[in-house]
């Protein structure tokens, strides 16, 4: 079989246009909220008011008698029709504490804003109207809101029956931290406070549950990034076989985690149709969604240093307010944070000790970064201060502790098997990127003009791909490819896509294995009766094993294409030259014959020219990233990460002493994801991240009051970037390829939220440098900032930590 | 029930091109009614608080955020959706085209105030400067792409919509 000797027909390397194509663009887009059936019903749920109380009553009598309301049901009514929601990750595997999560609340709730009652009615705003008719008689408890006091000696303990609010503590710990620590030449501290934001993809959550009569089974329209394992779960959940429901996860509106599943209304809405024998729908509102936690933490690091820079050793201990027990993934975020420890850096004595704290905030589920993201946080703002507490540029101080690009794979103190890379070339070419030494000199004139403009520099290490024994986060996916008689092709494949265009990049893999044109592909994903079973999308996964299980189908069904055509052509299989569509033949110049034709052959001449086949031309395989180890080593530990992408960043920003406003001048970034299927894909993915890392270190925050009350419940509290908050980005690619994976794929998406964040927050302590200004806590509003510059000038502390 | 009857109003819009007269409840905002009386399901809710502009549709040829504009509150008006954009016979606007082409969105939710509001901008200003295209598109957030590639898909709109001022 000859290679195509055109080598621009091939798609991988090329930005391709999305296959999502013109519906999103024309408004025909079906989103789960855009899906309405005969006899559609619709849910309200009534949320406490309080972050800790007793339920004493629950009366639904004077909701069940406003006209249009079909069903009321509280905690106690729901419980004994389902059972306790299974944890997406058990905290369990890993020595933590467990907690029964249910649909509604029972006897207690464990956070504002959790779920308490249900009103279903023919429309939704009588279903408003009928949830404020819902009496609760509550007894407000103490609320336990901040993480380190929940841990307090006396403290309460916010769920019944265990010992203390400590969800889990891991220790990561490696080589003698003691020795390092008396050998050093100073020790740097540095606390870093991390606040709770949060994703929010612009469509809220949706789920519209339809009773299907015939087969008594369920059919769940849902925003779900994960619809396989959540088909277990809701099975657990409603007491149900498994094959008796069936997920559609339509067109997805933004996810970043926030959709991965345990939220207590999935398994609600499916009771609630199943009950009415009507589809039954809810719409998050936004407010709702502002509930969601994520990423707050406190880190109490110390550093090793000698006065050349080099880091010797790493202390840290850290609390994650991870707010109350849920069956959603987000407390592993804290996990994640200490296994990621020390990052990039070269420093082999460590202690990390992991706190995950349980409180009466609401619950967290993932965020993109998965934790890692905090890591790079807490690690670069640490890294800064050792800088200015040696009077050494950040750059040198991080080139002198980086893994060299010729020391991969790696073995990291926490276990974990780092494939590739090469940090210290991201970091120059990122400083190339923002012309460094113009900025520098930039930065010099202006402070003599009396403007504060600052430079930060970061790194960030994302393992992508993850998996973890004994869960359903698995590091493998499988995919089927099917052509039919007339030669198109259909692509099924277990990972879904939240809107980021992985089906264009996994067509584009498909198409050239297959040699068909890309618009010959039809990707479909998300339907669980028609994909094979997967595990969806999260961790950077999704054309990893997306598209290397997709390519190994692809070739198996291309060798049973080639097979049929050296048949028809009665040539030798490696005479075969097809291009454009059409199969010719070294061998033999007369000989031609469409790949279509081909195709029909397959399907309609099994009994001689495709007896060499086994029809249909179809293939479903599975890719399994080879370098996941779960086998313990001799230090206990496993590799659950079969890729480790990473990236370099740096920022000039201006800040405004009168008022305390950032304003970001210009943005860099190095990122190295492997081998690139679509550039523009891949750089609408790093531009996507960094905006969350901007507004994470600016303005994104969720507050609450001292009662766990939670104060932010709009876009106007929680402030995202718009588009004059975005400097214009320099993306360059620094592509060390996975040597274990199909094309050397690393995995895109993740990165790019705690690198930025950690840039910006060193750019703006770096322009107020000659304050005396250091913060490091996020985010830096300008009211934050503004006071911070007040406070110095009435105590100057030259280069002291806060 | 009755009350809300006697209290509906009557209101009579062109919508995307087609002429409805509608019943509207007091205190129903146009998103609601586009969404579920028409069928206009391109039109999103994203916050219902008018902050994020995925409800976004054109009223009388100004951009608006559906989600705070009340139906009763306009007897009578053109209504341009995000649906609307595209020709009749399915040929998408230039802009649309040239979102398509050059990746300009990832999840596509954000799309009606992107659009119309690259839409407004562009039918008075053929060369819009990169402070013009941020003050223009403000009214909306999206979450997926940090807005770089929006700005190169208005960009390469501007060379669809007006190839004579390009290089300008």
């Amino acid at each position: 079989m000859a290679d195509s000797p055109d080598g621009d027909l091939k798609y991988v390397g090329r930005s391709i246009r999305t296959k999502e194509g013109r519906a999103p663009l024309i408004g025909k887009a079906k989103y789960t909220s855009d899906y309405a059936f005969a006899g559609q019903l619709h849910a309200c749920i009534v949320r406490s008011p309080h972050a800790a109380a007793r339920i004493n009553r629950v009366d639904l009598s004077a909701a069940t008698r406003v006209a249009g309301v079909r069903l009321a049901m509280h905690g106690a009514d729901v419980a004994a029709l389902t059972d306790p929601i299974p944890d997406y990750l058990e905290p369990a595997l890993f020595g933590g504490k467990a907690a029964a999560h249910r649909c509604l609340a029972i006897d207690e709730v464990w956070c504002y804003g959790q779920p308490v009652a249900v009103v279903v009615a023919e429309d939704m705003r009588t279903a408003r109207y009928a949830a404020a008719r819902v009496q609760v008689d509550y007894t407000p408890l103490e609320a336990v809101v901040d993480a380190e006091a929940a841990l307090a000696v006396g403290a309460r303990t916010i769920v019944p029956g265990w010992d203390d609010n400590l969800l889990m503590h891991v220790p990561f710990m490696h080589g003698d931290t003691v020795a390092a620590f008396e050998s050093a030449d100073q020790v740097v501290s540095t606390e870093v406070k991390i606040h709770r934001f949060s994703t929010q993809p612009m469509e809220t959550r949706c789920y519209n549950a339809v009773w299907e009569h015939n087969t008594e089974s369920i059919t769940l329209y849902g925003t779900s990034q994960n619809p396989h394992p959540l088909r277990l779960v809701l099975a657990q959940t409603l007491r149900m076989p498994e094959n008796k429901i069936r997920i559609i996860a339509s067109t997805i509106g933004g996810a970043f985690g926030l959709k991965m599943h345990g939220h207590p209304e999935e398994g609600l809405i499916c009771l609630l149709a199943k009950l009415t024998g009507q589809p039954v729908k809810w719409l998050e509102s936004r407010e709702e969604c502002l509930l969601i936690g994520a990423r707050e933490q406190k880190h109490y690091i110390e550093m090793a240093v000698n006065n050349d820079g080099t880091v010797l050793g790493l202390r840290d201990r850290f609390y994650a307010n991870t707010g109350a027990p849920s069956a959603c993934p987000g407390w592993g975020m804290a996990f994640l944070t200490g296994l990621t420890m020390p990052g990039p850096y070269k420093v082999r004595d460590i202690d990390v000790q992991m706190h995950a704290v349980s409180t009466n905030k609401p619950s967290w589920n993932a965020a993109r970064g998965y934790g890692k993201e905090s890591t790079a946080i807490a690690l670069e703002l640490a890294m800064d201060n050792v800088a200015r507490q040696l009077g050494v540029s950040p750059v040198t101080v991080r080139l002198k502790n980086f893994i060299g690009k010729d020391e991969f794979p790696y073995d990291s103190p926490t276990g974990l098997l780092y494939d590739s890379g090469d940090y210290a070339g991201a970091v120059e070419k990122t400083l190339q990127a923002i012309d460094y030494d113009d900025c520098l000199e930039e930065q010099a004139s202006a402070r003599e003009s009396g403007r504060y403009i600052g430079i930060g520099v970061a790194f960030e290490l994302t393992p992508e791909g993850g998996a973890i024994p004994g869960s359903m986060v698995v590091g493998y996916d499988t995919s089927s490819v099917r052509v039919g008689p007339d030669g198109t092709v259909r692509l099924l494949t277990g990972v879904t896509s939240p809107g980021t265009g992985n089906a264009t990049g996994i067509a584009q893999i498909v198409a050239d294995e297959l040699g068909v044109d890309i618009d010959a592909i039809e990707v479909l994903q998300g339907d669980t009766n028609a994909s094979p079973y997967g595990f969806g999308n999260y961790s950077g996964r999704s054309t990893i094993v997306g598209g290397g299980s997709a390519a190994l189908a692809a070739q198996d069904v291309r060798l049973m294409i080639d097979k049929v055509a050296a048949a028809l052509l009665e040539v030798e299989r490696s005479s075969l030259v097809l291009q454009r569509g059409v199969y010719t033949s070294t061998a033999d110049s007369s000989a031609s014959v469409t790949f279509a034709e081909v195709c029909y052959a397959a399907y309609t001449r099994a009994y001689d020219v495709a007896l060499c086949i086994d029809p249909p031309l179809e293939a479903t395989r599975t890719f399994r990233p080879p370098s996941i180890r779960h086998t313990p080593d001799a230090n206990g530990n496993i590799n659950p990460y079969p890729s480790y992408s990473n990236a370099a960043y740096a920022t000039v920003c201006e800040v405004d002493v009168q008022t305390g406003q950032v304003k970001l001048l210009k943005f860099a970034v190095t990122h190295d994801c492997g081998k690139v299927i679509n550039p523009i894909l891949v750089e609408g993915q790093a531009c996507g991240a960094i905006g969350f890392g901007i507004g994470g270190a600016l303005t994104e925050d969720v507050r609450y009051d001292a009662s766990g009350r939670q104060l932010t419940r709009s876009f106007m509290d929680y402030v995202m970037p718009r588009m004059s908050d975005m400097p214009p980005i320099a993306v360059e690619h620094h592509d060390m390829p996975n040597p274990g994976n199909y094309l050397g794929l690393k995995g895109a998406g993740e990165a790019g939220v705690g690198g930025s964040a950690a840039a910006v927050v060193n750019a703006v302590n770096n322009a107020l440098q000659p304050l005396g200004v250091v913060m490091n806590e996020l985010p830096l509003t300008a009211p934050r900032v503004w006071a911070a510059i007040q406070q110095a000038s009435v105590a100057p502390t030259p280069g002291g930590d806060q | 029930m009755e009350d809300l009857l006697e209290q509906s109003a009557l209101v009579q819009w062109r919508i995307d091109g087609e002429l409805h007269e509608l019943e509207v409840v007091p205190g129903a905002s146009l998103l609601d009614v586009l969404r579920e009386q028409v069928g206009k399901t391109g039109t999103h809710m994203g916050c219902r608080t008018g902050h994020c502009g995925a409800c976004t549709v054109m009223i009388d040829g100004a951009v608006a955020k559906s989600c705070i504009a009340m139906a009763a509150t306009l007897p009578r008006a053109t209504i341009t959706t995000i649906e609307g954009l595209t020709a009749a016979d399915g040929t998408m606007h230039p802009i649309q085209q040239a979102f398509w082409d050059a990746a300009g969105l990832q999840c596509g939710f954000c799309a009606p105030g992107i659009l119309l509001s690259t839409a407004e901008l562009l039918q008075t200003n053929p060369a819009p400067n990169d402070a013009e295209i941020d003050a223009a598109l403000a009214g909306t957030l999206c979450r997926c792409t940090g807005y770089q590639s929006i700005r190169r898909a208005v960009g390469e709109a501007c060379v669809r919509m007006y190839p004579d001022a390009a290089g300008e």
